[in-house]
């Protein structure tokens, strides 16, 4: 419960702020000082209830809002539009007319303000541009806002409120992202420096408002800077010099400043800057800011100068934005020099490479001559020395042996700069493969049962031959055959040939060590020696299986390897068979040579003495002492993060001090599943996983960092104890990008890091860009899945939702959708919203959510399919804004024009609220909306949304202590707790409190606070204004109906008046009687045209008149024709339709005459009835001077007239006849009802359902008007009291005898009355009434004196008068009391 | 004052005493009535037919004589005397 707040917070000055400004301090206090009486709206005391109900709602509100009132529409503002909007014109504004507060944009809302003046309708408009001048410079401002009409008392417009939510930030936001998403943009991955700066230039230049000019300079080697680019600014400009001295000479922009990576503001003043351009503005830049072109780790390539927007102030935003712009720049041009460099050092590579060949070709024949001159004497020195010891002959053998080995390499060697100088002469004759094979084959047999290796050798003889070079093919086969035997020791070594489709396969395969399958790709590279932990002892030169490609090649053949480490290595060679391959000037005939190969044995000297011993295991400690990898050359510009994630703890933090050893940045996880969320918070350069993990294993890592596009592209390499090729196929084929089999050496793991880190920096430098831009989007960013789960999302996401991305994947149900229990029509609206975009996949929706702390949120969300271009699976790519500022403006909006509404149609001012409970409780949905005038009774009155409720006792006690509760709360200050909402309101009957029951199911928050007190600001205002219109009605009711009265009606007489329903308001009708000197009546029925105290008014002068003219002695006719007259000179009285006529009461004869009315109805006693439709004519004023008509009849006994005016009887679609014809019947029905009864009957039975839309008057008369005597209680009486009988039964057309009866009937009641009630008092006055129906007659006869105990004496006769009563008539009732005894009789007729 | 009342004494042809009444008897005149026919003895023809109204009083009147008068009147009185029952005692001739 919410306390007083007059107790809390006492003002420091009692009347600064109390009153009408009370609902804030501060800016109340403020406005209480205005000198008020200095403008029009006058002292605030005198202000109307609407204005303080409009300031009120102002100043309680917390949202943004200003409005203006009066002739010069006076400025009133809350703490929030000052803090928002106003800036240093605040408190200056108040009180102020609302032109000279706003003059600066006066010509952008002075036509909105006018036009909801004049039209009274609310305008509305989204992010309007607005120059404002709040914070000493004209700035530029988006505001989106509406101005609503405020009413006075009266429901006049007198002035307008406006909400307010400014969007300046949103919107430059907006537009900044679109530039800097433009520059990402760019589709080429590699271009030119020109080509960059070209493109980044048109984006530039493409937002002229933030960069309405820029120039783009870069360093050469010297220090000077050359204009590269310029967007929004010609080149020849003077402010634009094509080239800048390096630094001591001043120019016209600093250069030291930038190269040494600093940033400048320079004010543009004096000569080099005149004539700048505006920009999308109306004035140029007053500034620049100069950037430098910086990539980190290295000096600046130049620098960017940006003209500033002088509307807006060089904040971070806009400092950021720019900063941003010059990034990018940088980074295109840092990527565009280091393709280029990559670009030169491949073709200095190659020439290198080219460069060695030829050298080592030139060094070999060099070499020839020495080695032969070796080779001679060794051979010469082994047959002489046949004898020596056999330590000589060892050391000879180990000369011949190398010696041959050299020869070899040097004929490699040769071989090679011949193929590649295209100086190799062939010889291709037509050989048996099968048997050139084998023969070669079997030069290895006796070293490969050396050393104990199984020899197979499976040549069959092929169909066909194949052309060979003996010489080239005799080394492919000593090669591939000499490194079988030299890596492999145990198993076999195998050859065969076999017979293809089209062409011959040899293989040759072995048992050896295996070649890891990272090699593989490069096993026939040149000068490439494979690594293997089993053969890194062994050296070669890296060149002969290189060779053995270009020899198969040059046959047209092709040669390709399998290999699993460990398990063996095989080699196929295939080769065409025919000649058609070949050059035709190579092909010759066959020759028949072969047998002997002394180039073989090199091959197997080499092969028996390489042979792999079996290799120790590297252990731990020789890895540890590997060292950092490469202290030299460049290090990556910003360290590589690494996420390391093994479950050994020892492994791990080897990892880790290996990897922060080579300065990268090191994260260690235990396993897989937090390896995946450290990646899913930020993407590291590269992930080095184990294989087998708890949890999570390495390939399940793999898979699912590769499933989620925020990590798709991190390299990951695996570790694994499992050796061999399968296991790490199985790694590649997961997704990862290098595999390494423990133990392995330190170097080469963090060759393999950098290497990686180097691809993916390479290969994400596009990704990132894009994560950083998604990221840095000011609207909420997601990608959605073919099922609808997020699986990636931005920032801003997270800061609008509260979800972040370690939840991610979110499936649906997503958590922020509303729970569907508490809000089910929320969720139904999210669920459609969800649908649309699975199904239809492009579309916007506006849809409420649940941000995770619980509150309640509406965002506006854009999507659109796409398919993912790698995996060609269909996602969803949508952004969205926080629009919940706008839902609640607009909500706004339609709640109070639908409260507008209700207050409008509503009747009366119990209508009025009634009709606004319902619409309030509709609003919030809520269980019971209840108001409670808090006028200090005990038990106040209770209205609820269907009426009045059944009152204060009937309420829990829990609702009567929380509407008790709301007495003393400041008025429209609205008042929660877990239940529902409450709010107080003025109102004319005193403190009007509301409370909404919500029944706990939904919170009431600020925004339905804010919403809350603006509605009751206008409740009261319209309640206000229903009591007033309450107020006029009984008032012009109370007026027309002494206007109307006779005050006395001649008997026989009734008459009925009845306002229209809706809206209930007096009307023009009336009715008249009119005793005129001569004992006949006037009797007078009119209808003014119009409704209103105007109708009223004329009405009351016409029947002023028409009376007067009436005593005058004039006939219907004369009456109404002088009215013509009358009714001509006053204005509204033209076409006003009135029956004028004139009775008899003694005959019953009528003359009449009327002026267009409907015609009068008599009901005769006989059950006929009769039209008075004689005397017709005009009505009023239409042709006065023209002689009109008069009817005439004569009244039978007992008959009925109506008279009436057309709301009895007109009835839309429904012809008039229909209507007389109903009220004849009516008439006829109640002709044996007294007229009174009888009147309110007719118009009980002819109201329509929902009751009269027109003002009735009617009037009714019986003939013979009833006789009423009253007499003297004196027997002399009884005779005259009988005369004056005898005659009105005369008039009432009955039988001599029923007359009889009568008289004697009466007669003893009345000797009754002054025998018994009066002896005492003799003089008092006996009553006598008697009244005729169309079937009968009723007598009273009273008298006021006390009854006494009868005499028996006396008795006896008067007893007899009773039973002749009795007999006479057919009823007779005696009721004696303490105040007279009355007789009543009836008897029927007829 | 009362209603006025012609009583009118004599004989009738046969000798027998006669009261012919003219007027309307009511409260007010019984006295006057009641004397008439008091100041006869014997037999008494009662004239009513110049009688338009008689009342219960009037009745009264006849009812005290009723074993000595014979009455002669019109329609107009028929319900009352038959009503009040004196037409039962009484002889009523028709006027």
């Amino acid at each position: 419960m919410a306390p007083p707040r007059d107790a809390e917070h006492a003002p420091p000055t009692p009347t600064a702020t109390t009153g009408v400004f009370a609902a804030d301090r501060e800016v109340g206090r403020d406005l209480a000082a205005v000198d008020w009486a200095a403008t029009p709206l006058g002292s605030p005391r005198g202000w109307p209830q609407s204005l303080r109900t409009a300031v009120s709602i102002l100043l309680s509100s917390r949202f943004s809002m200003w409005m203006a009132w009066g002739p010069e529409l006076t400025f009133f503002c809350n703490t929030a539009y000052r803090r928002d909007t106003l800036g240093q014109k605040y408190p200056w504004a108040l009180g102020r007319p609302a032109r000279e507060v706003w003059a600066e944009i006066w010509q952008d809302i002075g036509p909105r303000i006018d036009a909801v003046l004049t039209t009274g309708e609310a305008t509305w408009d989204e992010a309007l541009l607005l120059f404002l001048e709040r914070s000493g410079y004209s700035e530029e401002t988006y505001h989106t806002f509406s101005y609503s009409p405020l009413r006075d008392d009266s429901g006049a417009v007198v002035g307008m409120l406006c909400v307010v939510s400014e969007e300046t930030e949103r919107v430059i936001g907006e537009r900044r992202m679109a530039t800097l998403r433009e520059l990402g943009s760019d589709p080429s991955m590699v271009r030119t420096e020109e080509e960059v700066l070209a493109f980044a230039g048109r984006q530039l230049g493409r937002n002229p408002r933030d960069l309405p000019f820029t120039l783009t300079y870069l360093f050469g080697p010297d220090g000077s800077a050359r204009l590269a680019g310029t967007t929004g600014l010609r080149a020849g400009h003077p402010a634009a010099p094509a080239a800048l001295p390096a630094d001591g000479t001043p120019g016209v922009w600093p250069t030291a400043a930038p190269a040494r990576g600093e940033s400048v503001v320079t004010a543009l003043d004096g000569p080099p800057f005149t004539g700048l351009p505006t920009g999308d503005w109306a004035e140029p830049p007053t500034h620049a800011l100069i950037l430098p072109l910086l990539q980190q780790g290295t000096t600046p390539y130049g620098f960017l100068v940006a003209g500033l927007n002088r509307y807006r102030p060089l904040d971070e935003g806009y400092h950021g934005f720019v900063e941003l712009t010059a990034a990018h720049i940088a980074s295109g041009i840092s990527g565009a020099r280091s393709y280029r460099a990559q670009q030169r050092r491949a073709e200095e590579l190659a020439e290198l490479d080219r460069a060695k060949t030829t050298f080592f070709s030139n060094i070999s024949h060099e070499f020839r001559t020495p080695l032969t001159l070796i080779m001679g004497p060794v051979q010469e020195l082994r047959s002489r020395l046949d004898g020596a010891g056999p330590e000589v002959r060892e050391e000879l053998e180990v000369v011949h042996r190398n010696a041959l080995r050299m020869g070899r390499l040097v004929n490699d060697l040769l071989d090679f700069s011949r193929i590649e100088a295209g100086r190799m002469r062939a010889s291709y004759e037509p050989a048996d493969l099968a048997a050139v094979t084998a023969e070669l084959a079997s030069v290895f047999r006796s070293a490969a049962d050396r050393a104990h290796l199984a020899f197979e050798v499976d040549c069959r003889t092929l169909d066909q031959p194949v052309y060979l070079d003996r010489g080239m093919w005799e080394k492919v086969v000593l090669n591939l055959l000499g490194n079988a035997l030299k890596f492999t020791s145990e198993g076999c070594v195998r050859v065969a040939v076999r017979a293809g489709d089209g062409h011959a396969e040899v293989t040759v395969a072995d048992t050896g060590i295996g070649i890891p399958a990272a090699e593989m790709p490069r096993l026939f590279e040149r000068f490439h020696r494979i690594e293997n932990a089993r053969s890194r002892s062994i050296e070669g030169s890296g060149i002969g299986l290189a060779l053995v490609r270009e020899l198969v090649g040059l046959h047209g053949g092709t040669i390709t390897a399998d290999s699993t480490e460990g398990e063996g290595t095989r080699f196929t060679v295939r080769l065409p068979f025919g000649s058609a391959h070949l050059p035709a000037d190579a092909v010759v005939p066959a020759t028949g040579a072969g047998g002997v190969f002394p180039s073989a044995d090199p091959y197997v000297q080499e092969a028996v003495r390489r042979r792999p011993e079996t290799a120790p295991r590297t252990d731990a400690a020789t890895v540890a002492s590997a060292g950092r990898p490469h202290t030299a050359g460049a290090r990556p510009a910003a360290p590589a993060r690494v996420l390391v994630a093994d479950d050994n703890a020892d492994m791990r933090a080897y990892l880790t001090r290996l990897l922060r050893g080579a300065e990268y940045e090191v994260e260690a996880v235990a396993d897989g599943r937090q390896a995946l969320g450290a990646a899913r918070r930020e993407a590291p350069d590269l992930v080095v996983s184990d294989v087998m993990m708890p949890r999570l294993d390495g390939l399940s890592l793999v898979a699912a960092l590769r499933a989620d596009p925020r990590t798709a592209s991190v390299p990951v390499l695996l570790l694994s104890a499992r050796a061999g090729q399968e296991a790490s196929v199985e790694g590649l084929g997961a997704g990862a990008d290098d595999y390494l089999v423990k133990p392995f050496a330190a170097a080469e793991l963090l060759a393999r890091v950098r290497a990686n880190v180097e691809l993916s920096r390479l290969r994400t430098r596009h990704a990132r860009w894009r994560t950083a831009l998604v990221d840095s989007l000011q609207e909420a960013f997601f990608v959605c899945d073919e099922e609808g789960a997020v699986v990636e999302i931005n920032t801003a996401f997270t800061d609008i939702l509260g979800y972040g991305p370690e939840g991610l994947p979110y499936r649906p149900r997503q958590p922020w959708w509303p729970r569907a229990a508490a809000d089910p029509d929320a969720h139904e609206r999210a669920a459609v919203a969800f649908e649309g975009m699975l199904r239809r996949g492009r579309g916007r929706h506006t849809v409420p959510v649940s941000h995770r702390d619980g509150h309640r949120l509406w965002i506006s969300i854009s999507f659109n399919r796409v398919r993912d271009p790698g995996t060609g699976r269909r996602a969803v790519v949508g952004t969205f804004r926080d629009v919940t500022a706008e839902h609640h403006a607009v909500q706004r909006e339609s709640a109070l024009a639908a409260l507008g509404l209700r207050l409008s149609r509503a009747g009366d001012a119990s209508e009025a609220l009634t009709g606004s409970l319902a619409e309030l409780k509709e609003l919030w949905r809520a269980r019971q909306v209840l108001a409670v005038v808090l006028d200090g009774t005990p038990e106040p009155s209770v209205t609820t949304a269907a009426g009045p409720a059944p009152g204060w006792p009937e309420l829990s006690p829990r609702l009567r202590k929380r509407l008790g509760s709301l007495r003393g709360v400041a008025p429209l200050t609205p008042v929660t707790d877990r239940s529902g909402a409450g709010i107080v309101l003025e109102h004319p009957g005193g403190p009007l409190a509301l409370w909404i029951d919500l029944g706990g199911h939904r919170l009431f928050t600020d925004e339905d606070q804010l919403l809350l007190s603006l509605l009751a600001g206008h409740l009261a205002q319209g309640l206000v204004r229903a009591h007033q219109i309450d107020q006029q009605r009984e008032t012009a009711l109370a007026l027309q109906r002494a206007i109307l009265g006779p005050s006395h009606l001649p008997d026989g007489f009734a008459v009925r008046y009845e306002p229209a329903t809706r809206p209930l308001e007096v009307g023009g009708d009336w009715y008249d009687t009119v005793a005129l000197p001569d004992g006949r009546i006037g009797i007078v029925v009119g209808d003014c045209v119009g409704r209103g105290l105007g109708a009223a008014t004329v009405m009351g002068q016409l029947r002023s008149a028409c009376r007067a003219l009436l005593l005058q002695d004039a006939g219907p006719a004369r009456t109404l024709m002088a009215l013509d007259h009358f009714a001509a000179g006053l204005p509204g009285a033209r076409c006003t339709t009135v029956f004028c006529g004139v009775l008899d009461p003694a005959s019953g004869r009528l003359t009449y005459s009327s002026a267009g009315h409907p015609p009068g109805i008599l009901a005769r006693a006989d059950g006929t009835t009769l039209l008075l439709e004689d005397g017709r004519s005009l009505p009023l004023a239409i042709r006065p001077g023209r002689p009109r008509p008069e009817g005439a009849c004569t009244l039978p006994a007992r008959a009925t007239l109506l008279l009436y005016t057309d709301g009895l009887v007109e009835r839309r679609r429904r012809p008039l006849t229909a209507g007389i014809d109903q009220a004849g019947a009516a008439v006829q029905q109640g002709r044996d009802v007294a007229v009174g009864e009888l009147a309110t009957q007719v118009m009980e039975r002819l109201a329509p359902a929902g009751g009269y839309d027109d003002d009735v008057a009617v009037l009714v008369y019986r003939h013979p008007a009833p006789l009423d005597l009253s007499f003297p209680a004196e027997s002399a009486q009884l005779a005259l009291v009988r005369q004056a009988l005898r005659g009105w039964l005369a008039q009432c057309g009955l039988p001599r005898r029923t007359v009889q009866n009568v008289l004697v009937a009466a007669g003893e009641a009345c000797a009754n009355a002054i025998e018994h009630g009066h002896r005492d008092a003799p003089g008092d006055p006996v009553r006598l009434r008697v009244e005729a129906f169309a079937d009968g007659l009723r007598l009273v006869v009273a008298d006021s004196g006390s009854w006494k105990v009868p005499q028996p004496e006396a008795n006896r006769h008067r007893g007899r008068g009773t039973a002749l009563m009795r007999a006479m008539m057919e009823q007779v009732t005696i009721t004696p009391g303490a105040t007279g005894t009355t007789v009543e009789m009836h008897t029927r007729i007829g | 004052m009362p209603t006025p009342l012609t009583l009118t004494p004599g004989r009738r042809d046969d000798g027998s005493a006669l009261l012919t009444v003219v007027g309307e008897i009511d409260m007010s005149n019984t006295g006057a009535f009641a004397e008439a026919l008091g100041a006869t003895r014997g037999p008494l023809v009662v004239d009513l037919t110049g009688v338009e109204y008689l009342d219960s009083a009037g009745l009264g009147v006849l009812f005290l004589h009723a074993d000595r008068v014979e009455l002669v009147a019109g329609p107009l009185l028929t319900p009352v005397l038959t009503v009040s029952g004196l037409a039962g005692i009484t002889t009523v001739h028709d006027a």
